[in-house]
């Protein structure tokens, strides 16, 4: 435990207030509901638009203000950190297994079998974002796993074709050679040889993804094609306070900064973990 | 059929030796967009059971798409488009028949040992780890205990330290190290012949000489086979008893090593010993 903390202690500045509002954002997201803040849901159309606590006009009962329902900001910030996190991680999740089990198969076995994968994954990036969600969630009707699916849908594609070019370069390595002389299975060689060495990248990429799909959510919602009500978002909230931006600043600001902090100790805590899994960095 | 020759040594002395290797008028061509190359041109060998053979040329002169075609590890673009193989008087590829089982040699009859040691072993894989994986598939049903004793032991005969190597990642043992791992890795399913593609090229001139003993060792301790592949005339002629060279995809002379050093016939063999740096 000691040493742990003096590990910590170690870290720089930046990589502390990282680790800090990541291990905030985890807690929220869990425990959000127990802590006493008000019903995010709570209408109050007498206190609408209310700035922050410290701005004339605003009120400690609102620490971050209002919107135009009058309904809490911070409340709907805590409680949307569930759902932000839950659409983000599903996604990316489904979406990194899917796409990195094809980008593996592709540069491993090549061939037809890489023509027919690689050409798929061409479509899919060249059909529109948001007329795949429209079809998709219209025909599925509008729901939380329809959503993640849409977003996991969007995803995959990047996967296959860094992790598709990663293991073409893998596979040429001696030792990947030297599994096949040794008699050893192409799906051992895939499963137990290549993916790990591909995990770094798959790592990197799931990261950077989080961010983007928590984008992808905010569009969606923006459109209302999003989570339904009442169930809150950061991105639903961020898309609803863009026509109040001139007056309210506060409405898109704190989502926003909410937004940012996430992606920005995602891809922190993406890096930590990328080192803490290549063993040579960690060896030297 | 039964292929097997009758050697006749300087001595006068017959002696039937068996082949373990005989290749036929094997081509191998590698295809670009620009043009299709003949990597390999109507080759014909033969490997004799127990010997160290050597493959000594100039850098691309075809020798390591020959003994790739062994077990069939070419790129995609490269491929076998004629002759015959026979591995133990059996019939392994027969392109006008159809017949290719080269991929059945690969690991229980034929094992490799690579240029780059450390390329060879999975980085993120402990050695015992490597070594467990080939003991798993060819040691029967050894529990996992038997078979960390193999290994160790099998590390041990390479003459590193098998309680430490077993546990160790690559990137923690020097290159001569690795590259003793990596013919402990060849050598755990006992196969009968050996590959070693350049195996000493990315050493310092010490750990050559390790892994050559290392090679020596397993020709007088095991009497197995071995394709040794290089571009040092000397380290072939400290080991083999056999060379063949090679020149832009053919082979031009074959004779027995002392033989063949003290007397080339052929002017590239002439040219590529007198090209070797001497002492003055």
């Amino acid at each position: 435990m000691k040493s742990k903390f003096r590990s910590f202690l170690s870290l720089t500045l930046w990589n502390k207030v990282l680790l800090t509002s990541g291990l905030l954002l985890v807690l929220t997201a869990i425990f959000g509901q127990f802590l006493p803040v008000a019903d995010p849901n709570e209408q109050s159309l007498d206190y609408g638009l209310l700035p922050p606590f410290f701005l004339e006009g605003g009120t400690s009962k609102h620490l971050l203000g209002t919107d135009l329902l009058g309904r809490d900001l911070f409340a709907r910030l805590i409680y949307g950190t569930r759902m932000t996190v839950l659409i983000a991680v599903s996604a990316v999740f489904l979406g990194a297994i899917f796409g990195t089990l094809l980008g593996v198969i592709a540069g491993f076995k090549g061939g037809k079998i890489d023509a027919v994968i690689s050409r798929i994954t061409e479509a899919q990036l060249a059909l529109p974002f948001i007329l795949l969600a429209i079809s998709v969630i219209v025909s599925r009707g509008q729901s939380l796993s329809t959503l993640i699916i849409v977003l996991a849908i969007v995803g995959w594609a990047q996967y296959v074709r860094i992790i598709r070019a990663e293991t073409l370069s893998i596979r040429e390595r001696g030792f990947v050679t030297g599994l096949r002389v040794g008699g050893i299975s192409d799906i051992r060689i895939i499963f137990f040889h290549i993916l790990p060495n591909v995990f770094g990248t798959v790592l990197s990429l799931a990261t950077l993804e989080i961010g983007t799909m928590i984008l992808a959510e905010s569009a969606l919602s923006f459109l209302g094609l999003g989570v339904p009500a009442p169930s809150v978002s950061w991105g639903a909230d961020l898309a609803s306070g863009k026509d109040f931006i001139d007056m309210a600043w506060w409405l898109v600001t704190f989502p926003g900064i909410a937004i940012v902090l996430t992606v920005l100790f995602v891809n922190a805590a993406g890096d930590a973990l990328r080192t803490h899994f290549d063993l040579r960095k960690r060896m030297f | 059929m039964h292929y097997e020759r009758i050697l006749i040594y300087e001595s006068g002395c017959s002696e039937m030796i068996e082949e373990i290797v005989k290749i036929s008028d094997l081509c191998v061509e590698a295809r670009s967009q620009a043009e299709t190359i003949r990597a390999v041109n109507s080759v014909s060998l033969n490997v004799l059971k127990g010997e160290v053979l050597g493959l000594i040329g100039e850098s691309g002169s075809g020798k390591t798409t020959l003994i790739r075609s062994i077990l069939d590890l070419h790129e995609r673009n490269v491929s076998i488009v004629h002759g015959e193989v026979f591995f133990n008087n059996e019939l392994v590829l027969d392109t006008s028949k159809n017949v290719n089982k080269l991929a059945s040699l690969r690991g229980k009859h034929v094992g490799m040992v690579f240029q780059s040691p450390r390329a060879s072993l999975n980085p993120l894989m402990t050695i015992g780890a490597l070594l467990d994986e080939v003991l798993r598939k060819y040691g029967g049903d050894k529990s996992k205990a038997d078979r960390k004793k193999q290994a160790v032991e099998i590390l041990n005969e390479m003459g590193l330290d098998g309680a430490r190597v077993y546990r160790s990642y690559p990137h923690q043992l020097s290159g001569g190290m690795c590259q003793r791992a990596a013919i402990a890795l060849a050598i755990a399913t006992k196969p009968e012949l050996i590959i070693a593609d350049e195996c000493t090229s990315a050493l310092d001139v010490t750990t050559q000489a390790e892994v050559i003993t290392t090679l020596k060792k397993l020709k007088s301790d095991y009497s197995t086979t071995l394709i040794f592949v290089t571009h040092d005339i000397l380290l072939a002629s400290e080991l083999c008893d056999r060379l063949i060279v090679m020149q832009s995809g053919n082979v031009v002379e074959v004779g027995e090593t002392k033989e063949l050093l003290r007397n080339p016939q052929n002017p590239y063999t002439k040219a590529l010993i007198s090209s070797v740096p001497r002492w003055k």
